[in-house]
């Protein structure tokens, strides 16, 4: 026994000699400075943004802030959490669905915007004038902004830019006509099975979160629900390329053209698509040109907040003053683009026939014996970026007679429960409230939903018998709310297109031979709202640095797996301004003690 | 033909012959398990550690086999195992080291003739202290250890000792009736075991003590038969062994693990395969899953027994009132009962838990609310059934209040069911509490708790298994062994098999 007894002392003291205890580690590093009390922060955000919240407690509470989550399961309680101001900071997300700086700081950061918790009299000046430039101007305005906004200010602090991924059912569509745009929502038109042959029997099945439709008016809903729906029901001015550029391909218009003072902008007009309607189940021609008439009056109600009930779109529109049809020649011949050639060059590229004649009426209108409808948008300051919301889902043209004959009720003493506005879903929604009176001119027209899936037929009078006719005869849009389950049913081929593949789940999608993987950059940016009332951080701007400077992107990049890119502001997607942002461990400590005197 | 019969009821009987047929089954179901895993399919190469513990798993089924044969002919020739087939099963001990808790327990059982329940709890004591330290030894691996580990370790180690040098004492000195009175110190000191997390330990102290006072030989033969029952059940022991594995293990994590590998982020270490630095690799920020399991083990263990004490203390007392009073009392008491009985439980958890909030005490009231109705319903019936007993009424005549007839006469002899119940049901308050954390209702997602876990591994199911398998199968073993126990503990506690 007393040899057990020796064997096992030695073992203990060899054993001890071996292993390094936690305070001998720590001897050997930086020993924390100070045991006074610690800033709690208290992090906001949704359970789907819980990884996020995990690295921003992780990266406070190593650089010794306190932190406290405060988890919602959904979007409501957050905002609700978040109005009721029960935050430090809150796990936030925008992603720029117009494709142009403006729209990426207006409504988040100036006083009067939308969801804006921020009154500064200088930022709101700076945001101003950068939307009144281009170039390199704007370059230069967008920097000072951001200046202000993450590096003097620290309003927010940023986490990442979202990359975007794109899962295609290749063993049946062909994934070279699945376009993946950085803001643009999907393009249904060009899309092809691999066989074409079996573009007029086969149904393309596509997927969508969210199965109930705010309003197939384009200017009475901006959200998930409709982005992709509306932009294939409604043709537009000018559309986004894929890198976010405004150009006039498969838009209404065959080429538009600004002025070089930033405040006229011109589009010409092509009279080869007509508003298509449902009748009996079936898309039909209404024999109705989607012309001038329709675009001014499109245009009009949209920059009207009186327009409609519930106009959900009017700040994307105010900026334009006027929307009218030129008929006068010698006004296109005058103007000057910023290039220095006369408008009515700009708009006379690869046309059909030679302008001749600027008519007023639809009647009158064939561009093929040179007769064309000319519009002219006037913005009320110099704001070149009013493409951009031209571009977006509410500057969709609907039919002048079709509104006007459904939207008869007073705007001022409007009743939900007995009036029904155009693009009301309850009138596409099987059933006994079906009574489909859309009129569509884009590739696409909803013929019925119900809450599985959205039927849609193409629209035979979109550019029929051209090679920019849409493929595909038939597109069902499957509402699948869990995004791990819309992937399962691509994976067996139930849905052939998921826009947003799972983060974690891209090896799964590229390792499997029915399907492919396609990513592009995205205009989603992830960032820290400060709480700006009533709260520790709204008063001290050397507390918000702390925290600024406390957030390490290069994790969160590691934590995706490479699939995020760092960012400064919401503008960073959009505008290269040259700014970084960097952890900093030793300003953290500077700020916090400035924060303590 | 009779002969035959003869044969066939002596093995049934033999509780030897049984427990070996068991071992080798077991041993051999993971001997295969180890040889399906030895080969990685997707490299087309060799685990050379897991083909290794595939040959010493199928060597010790192999030489159970042969043990089971032995017994099986000591049995039948001679009504009883042989000294010689005893002898045998020492080398059996030795699988202790590769894990092999079913051979190593059977070893125990056949290498002595005594087969009192103190010496099961002994011998079990030891496996369990053996697993935890095994277990705790791993973060030798880890880049450092806690302050306290060395201390703790060595402490462990000495209760290891303990309870190997009681193996030896029991096996000489304790009979079914009685125990020498020097027992007591022992004894004494066992009872220590709890602090460590040892229930072995401790029952066999609380048994030693009972045993050597032998003050009430029919309160002590009570108690003897009762566990003899549930240790000669062999699905039950090993039900009690996990548990107590674990509860040892979440005891003693405290000082032997350290909780900032189970919380804070590494983003150098994500998605790690199993390793000797993290036996159970890591999850999707770097942290260690074993720790983090270890970890969880404490909330998985406080809540579920909490959220079932609760509600057997306030049901069984709403019920022990109104089966003993009866008439408008029983009505009003059982009637509100129902109401809550219509709600579903966990429906009920979530709004609880929506309204106030998540953390550990609103996740406890949450769960235990819902089961009261279930737990005054099984007291009441057996309150009713006491209370027209003769022993109440000679209580009542002799002018004890009703108060002292409840709690003194009828509470101690209805307790037996709900004991029963209480144990069969901490198994779903377990699965309740990871259900929640895994629907991102429970506890905070950084905390480690099995549902957490499992939530994060659920998400990399196809790409990374183990961190879904490994709190899986934690959840699965936990409950399976809270059912089996709480089977033994009923057919240990039946009246009609008494």
């Amino acid at each position: 026994m007393k040899k057990f007894f020796a064997v096992a002392a030695a073992a203990t003291l060899v054993l001890a000699g071996c292993v390094e205890t936690k305070s001998e580690k720590e001897a050997g590093g930086v020993s924390e400075s100070g045991t006074d009390e610690k800033p709690v922060i208290e992090v906001l955000g949704m359970a789907s943004n819980e990884q996020d919240m995990n690295i921003v407690r992780d990266q406070l509470l190593k650089n010794g802030f306190e932190v406290n989550l405060n988890i919602q399961p959904d979007y409501g309680s957050f905002t609700s959490q978040k109005d009721a101001g029960n935050y430090d900071v809150a796990v936030s997300s925008w992603t720029t669905v117009t494709g142009n700086p403006d729209y990426a700081v207006r409504g988040l950061f100036k006083s009067d915007g939308a969801s804006s918790v921020i009154a500064d009299e200088k930022l709101d000046e700076l945001i101003d004038a950068a939307s009144a430039v281009t170039g390199d101007e704007a370059v230069e305005a967008y920097k000072a902004v951001e200046e202000l906004l993450v590096f003097d200010q620290a309003y927010i602090a940023p986490l990442y830019i979202s990359n975007k991924a794109q899962g295609i059912y290749s063993a049946a569509v062909n994934p070279d006509t699945v376009r993946l745009s950085k803001s643009r929502a999907q393009a249904w038109e060009k899309i092809s099975f691999n066989d074409e042959s079996l573009n007029a029997s086969e149904t393309l099945v596509l997927h969508q979160a969210i199965g109930s439709l705010t309003s197939l008016d384009p200017i009475k809903a901006n959200d998930g629900s409709i982005n992709t729906l509306n932009t294939n029901m409604y043709s537009r001015l000018v559309n986004l390329t894929d890198e976010d550029e405004v150009v006039a391909e498969d838009s209404l218009s065959y080429n538009f053209a600004m002025t070089e003072d930033n405040s006229n902008y011109y589009f010409i007009l092509r009279d080869d698509i007509n508003f298509a309607a449902v009748e009996n189940g079936a898309a039909v021609d209404t024999g109705d040109l989607v012309s001038a008439e329709d675009v001014v009056f499109s245009l009009n109600r949209a920059k009207d907040p009186e327009s409609v009930p519930d106009h959900r779109t009017y700040s994307l529109h105010e900026n334009m003053e006027t929307v009218e049809v030129v008929t006068d020649l010698a006004e296109l011949e005058s103007a000057t683009t910023p290039d220095g050639e006369s408008v009515l060059e700009a708009l006379s590229n690869e046309l059909p026939a030679d302008i001749t004649t600027l008519v007023a009426s639809e009647d009158e209108v064939d561009n093929a014996a040179g007769n064309y409808q000319v519009v002219k948008v006037t913005t009320t300051q110099p704001f070149p970026q009013v493409l951009n919301y031209l571009a977006h889902q509410s500057g969709g043209i609907v039919s002048e007679q079709q509104v006007s004959s459904i939207n008869t009720f007073d705007v001022a003493s409007y009743d939900p429960n007995s009036d029904i506005a155009y693009g009301d879903q309850s009138t596409v929604t099987e059933g006994s409230s079906y009574d489909n009176h859309l009129f569509a001119s884009g590739p696409y027209i909803l013929v019925q939903k119900n809450d599985y899936e959205a039927q849609f037929v193409k629209n035979p009078a979109y550019r029929a018998d051209s090679e920019y006719a849409p493929l595909i005869d038939k597109v069902n849009v499957r509402f699948i709310d869990d995004n791990d389950s819309a992937l399962s049913a691509l994976r067996n081929g139930e849905i052939h297109v998921l826009q947003t593949v799972p983060d974690t789940k891209y090896d799964v999608v590229s390792s499997d031979d029915n399907l492919t993987l396609k990513q592009a950059d995205s205009n989603g940016v992830s960032y820290l709202q400060f709480n700006m009332s009533g709260r520790d951080v709204s008063e001290s701007a050397d507390l918000r640095k702390a925290v600024l400077y406390s957030i390490n992107q290069q994790d969160f990049i590691t934590y995706y797996q490479g699939n995020k890119k760092p960012a400064v502001s919401t503008v960073t997607p959009l505008v290269d301004t040259g700014l970084t942002f960097e952890a900093d461990a030793e300003k953290v400590k500077e700020f916090l003690d400035a924060y303590a005197q | 033909m009779k002969q035959i019969t003869n044969d066939a009821l002596r093995l049934k009987l033999s509780q030897e012959y049984r427990n070996a047929h068991f071992t080798w089954i077991f041993t051999a179901l993971f001997a295969l398990l180890f040889l399906v895993y030895s080969f990685d399919f997707s490299t087309q190469q060799v685990r050379l550690p897991v083909v290794i513990f595939f040959v010493i798993y199928a060597v010790t089924a192999l030489y159970v086999v042969f043990l089971t044969k032995r017994i099986r002919n000591d049995v039948i020739r001679k009504g009883e195992v042989q000294k010689r087939t005893r002898l045998l099963a020492y080398p059996l001990l030795l699988t202790i080291g590769a894990g092999n808790i079913f051979a190593s327990g059977f070893a125990f059982a056949l290498v002595s003739r005594n087969q009192t329940p103190e010496y099961t709890f002994a011998s079990y004591a030891l496996l369990t202290q053996l697993f935890v330290i095994g277990v705790s030894a791993f973060n030798l691996f880890k880049p450092y250890v806690v302050d306290t580990f060395l201390l703790a370790m060595g402490l462990l180690l000495v209760a290891a000792l303990l309870y190997a040098v009681m193996i030896v004492l029991t096996a000489r000195f304790v009979t079914a009736e009685s125990a020498p009175k020097w027992m007591l110190i022992p004894g004494i000191i066992l009872l220590f075991s709890l602090f460590i997390g040892n229930f072995f330990g401790f029952l066999l102290g609380y048994s030693l003590i009972k045993k050597a006072r032998s003050k009430n030989p029919s309160s002590v033969e009570k108690w003897h038969t009762m566990w003899l029952k549930i240790t000669r059940n062999t699905m039950a022991i090993f039900g009690m062994f996990f548990i107590t594995f674990i509860f040892s293990l979440s005891v003693v994590s405290e000082w032997i693990f350290d909780y900032d590998f189970a919380t804070q982020n590494n983003y150098s270490a994500i998605l790690q395969n199993p390793s000797l630095e993290y036996p159970l690799g890591t999850d999707d920020f770097g942290r260690d899953l074993f720790s983090r399991i270890v970890f969880g083990a404490q909330i998985s263990l406080i809540v579920g027994f909490a959220s079932t004490v609760l509600p057997a203390l306030v049901g069984g007392t709403l019920g022990a009132i109104s089966g003993y009073f009866g008439r408008t009392t029983d009505s009003v008491i059982m009637r509100l009962l129902d109401i809550l009985y219509a709600i579903p439980g966990i429906l009920l958890a979530i709004a609880i838990i929506a309204a106030f909030g998540a953390n550990t005490v609103n996740l406890i009231i949450a769960l235990s609310v819902g089961a009261i109705p279930t737990y005054a319903r099984t007291m009441r019936a057996t309150v009713m059934q006491l209370s027209n007993f003769e022993f109440v009424e000679a209580a009542r005549a002799l002018g004890a209040s009703d108060a002292s007839i409840i709690f003194k006469q009828i509470v101690p002899n209805s307790l037996a069911p709900m004991i029963v119940k209480a144990t069969l049901t901490i198994g779903g308050a377990v699965i309740a509490t990871s259900s929640l954390s895994f629907l991102g209702l429970g506890i905070e997602p950084h905390i480690p708790e099995w549902g957490n876990i499992l939530k994060v591994g659920s998400t990399y199911l196809e790409t990374h298994s183990y961190v879904a398998i490994f709190p899986g199968i934690c959840i699965m073993l936990l409950v399976l062994s809270f059912n089996f126990f709480g089977d033994g503990l009923r057919d240990a506690l039946d009246p009609k098999t008494n």
